[in-house]
């Protein structure tokens, strides 16, 4: 179907003139066809660089996680760096990191598709992906934490003949329910709209990938009915599950919220870690947006500048709103002079290991704030990119300031002890290449790019002629 | 009387297809006999049809009022059976109600519109149907029944009104 919108005449910027709206996606049309086409053939393209890379993953997530974690399951919990003070380590601090990385998807898909945000359209998905992912990650994680996996059924709340019976009190089965509900939500809300994109995958695929795709579009046609019931479930999923993917992070920081440790007992935490989640989340879909767009065949016609300049206006909000939250947390404790707390602050900033605090500041703050504030530096992919990679550093050390470090203070001095992890950095790089890993694997087989969503848009978008100046104009034909 | 068969017109864009169905209210087909088949949604006003009904939102309503109940079973139910105290707290207590309760209505809620979409959508289908892939190249098919002795006339009137091609619409395996 040919976009609506009239061919534009050469533009030609004069001094104080706007940009050339064809370095919008959406006012820079091309056939449905063309599209599909393009898009297929990044999906059927793979270089021998690609495979190198999914080679060294495949190692990695075979020596680190797999045999990692059948030497950990095999020799127990000993072989890991826990120990007392600190039980809690870098494997929940993984926990914490996957589920923030996982908010992207959502924050990214279902509140800029309420807010109807237009340039949302063509890597929607990409970060849809990162939900699935990440959440996969993070159930690993806590599987590792819990050392004993064989008994992992205990936490699932049946009647059962042992004696134990899953206490509702607990935060910890706040987050069973509620992780468990977002991940099997979020996987529902990826599959929806990629429907016809299976769909149109289907019709230009031959051999095991037809098969594939036959079975996975369900017998999508984009009838009428088809259409409507899809444009309802996905409006009743985009509204649904924006208190969900609040009320997981907010369950999450509940785990440590509810405990009167020093450091943990705070009731800023619940809103201070979604936010923080999605300072992490946003930020690696910047990332992973650059590696698509840099990796894969004809993805520069898709994820355009205009794309990392949003993102980077969201990563700027996000971190002056986690900088808002962190000073409300730091603040309240350092008037209120509780010796422990005065104790850990004096750890976190002066301890063996200060610096980790003072990275944590510059990669969550100074770098966001003095890069991200210029339209051009947003618009260099690469720059943000870095931006992402440095954020999602100071992220992970977030936790690890919050897990391990503050671990180690408590009201015992007697039991202090600095942790080191072990065998954690192995199965800790394992869940990394395994995230990688999959996100691969799925640029392979499934349309990274909306296709549908970006023609819908386009056919919405035209320039109207408003005085002397051509305005780019948006309608609604859903 | 004559048999009624079901022919697949194709068009390029919205706007000819737009006048296609026009051109078939005005020969007598009405929206019943009628489906249009597209690569993305359009609003039903913008093709003159009437909006398609579902039942999604009602089959996700009852998930919501099941899932509902399941969580206040968990938390309220679940301590009847087994009571548990704990730091002093009631064995019934409000808040953690609250939390349960939310996340299991959510759950219910998506999953059941998740299954809605497919009951009523009479999704997983692998049998043959009316299509063509350039569907999802960005054509526009309108599906349409009509007496087989119209078929010329029906087919002469959409051609006029810019369809690309029209003829008997053959189930082929997707």
């Amino acid at each position: 179907m040919a976009a609506t919108a009239e061919p534009l005449p050469r533009f030609v910027p004069k001094a104080g003139e706007e940009e050339d709206p064809r370095e919008h996606l959406m006012h820079d049309p091309r056939p449905r066809g063309e599209m599909n086409s393009m898009v297929l053939e990044s999906m059927h393209t793979a270089g021998w660089r690609y495979w190198v890379v999914t080679g060294v993953l495949a190692f990695l997530v075979l020596t680190c996680l797999v045999i990692g974690w059948y030497w950990l399951i095999a020799q127990g919990l000993g072989v890991a760096g826990v120990n007392r003070p600190v039980y809690w380590a870098i494997f929940l601090v993984n926990v914490v990191y996957w589920i923030g990385i996982s908010h992207a998807g959502t924050f990214i898909s279902a509140i800029l598709r309420v807010m109807k945000v237009e340039a949302r359209r063509p890597f929607t998905r990409a970060a849809e992906l990162m939900t699935t992912f990440g959440l996969v990650q993070a159930g690993i994680s806590v599987f590792m934490h819990m050392g004993r996996v064989w008994l992992s059924y205990w936490l699932i709340p049946i009647p059962n003949e042992r004696g134990l019976w899953p206490d509702f009190h607990s935060p910890l089965m706040w987050d069973f329910m509620a992780i468990n509900t977002y991940l099997l939500c979020s996987t529902m809300y990826l599959f929806l709209p990629l429907l016809p994109d299976l769909a149109m995958s289907r019709d230009r695929s031959t051999g095991w990938r037809k098969v594939l795709y036959r079975i996975l579009a369900l017998g999508f046609r984009g009838t009428e009915g088809e259409w409507k019931n899809l444009r309802t479930a996905m409006t009743i999923f985009a509204w649904a599950i924006i208190p969900v993917m609040f009320s997981v992070h907010t369950i999450v920081s509940w785990d440590f919220a509810m405990a009167t440790r020093p450091g943990w007992s705070s009731t800023v935490f619940g809103p201070y870690f979604v936010i923080g989640a999605l300072h992490s989340g946003m930020s690696a879909v910047a990332l992973v947006l650059f590696l698509i767009r840099s990796t894969m065949k004809n993805m520069k016609y898709f994820l355009r500048p205009e794309h990392f300049n949003l993102l980077g206006k969201m990563m700027l909000m996000i971190s002056m709103a986690w900088a808002y939250f962190y000073f409300n947390d730091y603040l309240v404790p350092w008037y209120n002079v509780d010796k422990w707390d005065a104790i850990l602050r004096d750890f976190i900033e002066k301890g063996p290991i200060w610096w980790l605090w003072y990275v944590m500041l510059i990669c969550n703050i100074v770098v966001p704030w003095a890069i991200l504030w210029r339209k051009k530096w947003r618009q260099t992919p690469w720059l943000m990119a870095i931006v992402g990679l440095l954020i999602n550093v100071g992220m992970w050390i977030e936790r690890y300031v919050i897990i391990p470090e503050t671990l180690t203070i408590n009201r015992m001095p007697f039991t202090w002890r600095i942790y080191i992890p072990r065998i954690e950095i192995f199965l800790t790089i394992g869940t990394f290449s395994l995230f990688l890993l999959l996100y691969m694997a799925a640029s392979r087989l499934i349309p990274l790019i909306p296709v549908w969503e970006v023609q819908e848009g386009q056919e919405g978008h035209i320039l109207r002629k408003v005085g002397k100046a051509q305005i780019p104009t948006v309608s609604e034909i859903d | 009387m004559a048999e009624t068969r079901t022919y697949l017109a194709v068009f390029e864009d919205i706007e000819p297809a737009a006048n296609g169905i026009e051109k078939l209210h005005d020969l007598g087909v009405t929206d019943d006999q009628m489906n249009v088949i597209s690569g993305i949604p359009v609003r039903p006003s913008i093709l003159e049809r009437p909006s398609a009904v579902t039942r999604v939102a009602t089959i996700g309503f009852i998930g919501a009022l099941l899932g509902m109940a399941f969580g206040i079973f968990l938390v309220w139910g679940t301590p009847f059976l087994f009571p548990l105290l704990v730091g002093g707290q009631p064995i019934y207590p409000v808040p953690q109600v609250l939390i349960i309760t939310f996340e299991m209505t959510m759950l219910g809620l998506m999953l059941f519109s998740f299954i809605g979409m497919f009951v009523d959508s009479g999704f997983p289908s692998y049998t043959p149907k009316e299509y063509i892939p350039e569907i999802s190249d960005g054509r526009i098919g309108v599906l349409y029944s009509v007496p087989t002795d119209d078929e010329n006339k029906v087919a002469e009137a959409l051609k006029k009104a810019g369809a690309q091609s029209v003829g008997p619409a053959e189930a082929r395996q997707l």
